[in-house]
């Protein structure tokens, strides 16, 4: 009895008959859940900044790219990189230099393409564009550039070594 | 009730204060996973720092609202019932 009696002050204080009271209530209410969800948001951007502190390095393997030194200037090639898992573009630009991304576009992760006429990436689903020189982001929805493969040539070919964000 | 006035002045400019700074935190949050995403580390920690300071802002802010109103209250505690 004494339980209902509560919960019926509770409800008259939730719910006043007087209109200046109501408003009182809701925004001290208001501020109070404001500032735990300030709280909950500073803890949420914490917890992030402790997983990329806990997160592990990656180490790479170093990979053979079978054919790329037959590619002609101004074509590219698909290979996947540093796992079965992940595709990789090969781009020889029209100047014979090698770059290497990753084919995931940081949008949507949709697969990207090299415009050989444009000289640029393209990713032709919500047609976002990416530099071939850095994989910078340089038109469209993307926001990010694409991760770079880091490449070395040894005797026996093009190696991907690595991966830079 | 001229003392009820002004803390409802005083309040609703207070909560569009600790809303603003909410917005403020949602925002870095958005950052802060915008740069994990794109692993630009270093971005992390001040934005936490600045997350923190501003929840320590909103927490004053409550502290001073809820202390204000135990005194009007008090002040006033026929008029309010």
């Amino acid at each position: 009895m004494g339980d209902d009696s509560q919960i019926e002050a509770r409800w008259r204080e939730d719910f006043p008959v007087r209109w200046d009271a109501d408003h009182y209530l809701t925004r001290r209410e208001l501020a109070k859940f404001l500032t735990l969800g300030s709280g909950i948001l500073a803890c949420a951007t914490g917890a992030l900044a402790i997983a990329a502190r806990e997160s592990p390095r990656e180490e790479y393997p170093a990979l053979l790219i079978p054919s790329a030194t037959q590619l002609l200037p101004g074509t590219s090639l698909l290979f996947r990189y540093p796992t079965v898992q992940d595709p990789c573009i090969l781009i020889k630009t029209g100047s014979g230099e090698l770059k290497a991304y990753s084919q995931v576009c940081t949008h949507l992760s949709c697969a990207v393409r090299y415009d050989a006429e444009g000289n640029t990436i393209a990713c032709p689903c919500h047609r976002g564009f990416f530099a071939v020189e850095d994989g910078r982001p340089t038109g469209g929805p993307p926001t990010r550039g694409l991760p770079r493969v880091v490449l070395q040539a040894r005797a026996d070919g093009i190696y991907a070594i690595g991966m830079e964000p | 009730m001229h003392t009820r006035q002004q803390g409802t002045v005083l309040f609703a400019g207070i909560l569009v204060l600790i809303g603003t700074l909410v917005v403020i935190q949602l925002w870095l949050l958005t950052a802060a996973l915008e740069a994990l995403l794109a692993r630009s580390y270093q971005v992390l920690l001040p934005a936490t720092v600045a997350s923190v300071v501003l929840f320590g802002f909103n927490a004053a802010l409550l502290r001073y609202v809820v202390i204000f109103d135990a005194k009007v209250r008090r002040e006033e505690p026929v008029e309010r019932r």
